[in-house]
């Protein structure tokens, strides 16, 4: 079943007919590396092979907020999912979720294919990977700190998936630019995303085909 | 910041000028490659229509950045209202934030793209906060 199966397929007003059909929702410090947490950011501005490996294949992108940064500001220490995980913190992401979610909302009535590329090891906006510590706490002592890498959707992601399934949304494809693994390969980070996009190409077209048999 | 990389300016930009339409594409500067060039981070706007919150959210980050030495620039298209940059309501939201507007800059589609993109990338390269404020934060 398709998305637009799902959710109707109805025509938003106020949407254009020429509109793109392709839409990447993505990380806030993927186009904004100013967001990152201190000594986190790895480019000036943009992370440039995400935003070429999306655009290329044609795909619009929508920036999500930046949870961490309005949160508990710009001069934050790192922390891991743990920490992160509290009331106050959710609360605020339920927030944040409900201002984006009505323009996701509109991209999937409309029957668009929407994707989601997040930040693997962050504790806010980690897909595949976030990062924990449960007795992580007190004065931060990097490089000396350790923390585990483990298979979890960081804290602002499950609160927006949470926010687009109470509006009956399906979930989103998604997948994570290895940023926040703690060593971060590039080359590999970039593999990995270009894999992640042809395989949903492939699969696109397979359904095309499917669709226009006899 | 020990190994940091960021560059300490960003800009509020259009959805247009983010995801220019097909017919627009041509008629517009490389917008992101500008900006990645000079070595500017974005923070997008969403297209028109009412956004309330979102545009709340916006400004919150607006204010943390400006009140912390990072310069902020607004980047829209001449042409559409408020320069597809929701003008009017942003300059409230930062106004009640205590936070003076960014210098804007709107790109022109009517004239040739490339002169067009030379004279942002000028705009671009040009600003920063005061030498005093990058020194009491850059650190």
């Amino acid at each position: 079943m398709t998305t637009s199966q799902q959710t109707g397929g109805e025509k938003e007003p106020g949407v254009g007919q020429d509109a793109p059909r392709k839409v990447a929702l993505i990380a806030n410090c993927l186009l904004n590396q100013n967001a990152k947490v201190c000594e986190g950011a790895r480019y000036r501005g943009l992370v440039n092979p995400v935003v070429e490996a999306l655009r290329s294949r044609g795909y619009q992108l929508l920036q999500l907020p930046c949870p961490e940064l309005a949160f508990a500001g710009v001069r934050r220490w790192w922390a891991v999912y743990e920490q992160y995980d509290t009331p106050a913190y959710r609360a605020h992401c339920r927030r944040l979720a409900q201002a984006i979610a009505p323009l996701i909302e509109q991209h999937l009535r409309r029957g668009d294919e929407v994707i989601l590329i997040g930040l693997d090891g962050s504790p806010s906006s980690g897909v595949r990977f976030t990062s924990s510590k449960p007795d992580w706490g007190g004065r931060p002592n990097r490089p000396k700190d350790d923390w585990e890498i483990v298979p979890r959707r960081g804290v602002w992601i499950e609160e927006l998936e949470a926010e687009l399934a109470r509006r009956g949304l399906p979930p989103l494809p998604a997948t994570g630019w290895a940023l926040d693994m703690g060593r971060f390969d590039e080359a590999g980070s970039r593999r990995d995303l270009e894999q992640f996009l042809d395989s949903r190409e492939i699969a696109a077209g397979s359904r095309d085909d499917n669709s226009a048999a006899p | 910041m020990n190994g940091d990389a960021r560059g300490w300016r960003m800009a509020l930009a259009s959805d247009t000028l983010i995801n220019p339409r097909t017919l627009a594409r041509a008629a517009l500067p490389n917008v992101l490659g500008v900006l990645e060039a000079n070595g500017y981070g974005v923070l997008q706007l969403p297209p028109a229509g009412e956004h309330g919150l979102l545009l709340a959210v916006i400004a919150d980050q607006v204010a943390e950045y400006a009140h912390h030495g990072y310069a902020v620039v607004a980047i829209g298209v001449r042409g559409e209202p408020g320069g597809g940059l929701h003008w009017h309501r942003l300059a409230s939201l930062l106004r009640h934030r205590g936070v003076a507007l960014p210098p804007r800059h709107l790109i022109r589609s009517d004239v040739d793209a490339a002169a067009e993109e030379q004279r942002f990338a000028v705009f671009l390269s040009d600003y920063d906060l005061p030498v005093e404020e990058q020194r009491r934060w850059r650190v």
